[in-house]
């Protein structure tokens, strides 16, 4: 079995350089804390797992590249975006 | 519902996000299922889309500064020509797959360097996938965010 780096890396990356924007916003009216993020990341293994890894990637059961990406949003969001928009 | 419904409000962030996710997903994938970077990105933005039409332009917590669009945009497209003119250089055809390097022409190390880390042997594809995906999903999400910003400037 060779796992595949590539969707790894570069999903993380990506979702790195898109989660530094999604910071809490006092004038939206909804508060998301991090429990809210939590369920969000439970949802994306899930969701991960439905979709599926791509054809000829007989690595794992569920999407690397979602979960990476999921990953990486998640983990942007705390490291580079914990303060609000406004 | 309309577009202060908190039913909408509680929602809109977590499917933006997870739409990213599958717009990150469809761009990695474009070399060996249906999508690549225009599609991919077109999601992505379709997440920031989302983000603007729920909780308005000033609410949004999915906002992308000026100096974000722009560093990007640039990128993307800097990238894109790099890769190509790596492979006049190196192979004598603008963007020829030196990842792949079918006519064995590029050198081990420069193939090395360009191959992407998958199964598949798709050399630089999945790169400019990445590049294009970049610059769509930056672009599309400035025109929205430009468009909200004029209709809220001409009701000002």
């Amino acid at each position: 079995m060779i796992l595949n780096f590539g969707p790894i890396i570069f999903g993380f990356i990506f979702g790195l350089i898109l989660g530094s924007q999604v910071k809490n916003n006092p004038i939206s009216g909804v508060n998301f804390t991090t429990g809210s993020y939590v369920v969000i990341l439970i949802v994306g293994i899930i969701f991960a797992w439905l979709l599926g890894q791509f054809p000829y990637y007989n690595d794992t059961t569920l999407s690397t590249a979602f979960l990476a990406a999921l990953i990486g949003v998640l983990l942007g969001k705390f490291l580079f975006a914990r303060g609000s928009s406004n | 519902m309309s577009q202060g419904s908190i039913i909408l409000k509680l929602i809109g962030v977590p499917i933006a996000i997870l739409l990213f996710c599958l717009g990150v997903m469809t761009i990695l994938g474009g070399h060996i299922t249906p999508g690549g970077g225009f599609q991919g990105g077109a999601m992505i933005a379709a997440g920031v889309i989302l983000s603007v039409f729920i909780y308005g332009i000033d609410g949004s917590p999915i906002k992308f500064s000026h100096l974000y669009i722009d560093i990007l945009e640039n990128f993307g497209a800097l990238m894109f020509i790099i890769f190509g003119l790596v492979g006049l250089f190196v192979a004598g055809s603008f963007l020829y797959n030196v990842g792949s390097d079918i006519s064995n022409v590029v050198p081990t190390v420069i193939r090395n360097i360009f191959h992407y880390p998958d199964v598949t042997n798709a050399g630089i594809i999945p790169y400019l996938n990445i590049f294009v995906g970049l610059k769509v999903f930056v672009g599309l999400s400035a025109i929205v965010i430009a468009f909200a910003g004029f209709k809220k400037f001409s009701e000002e």
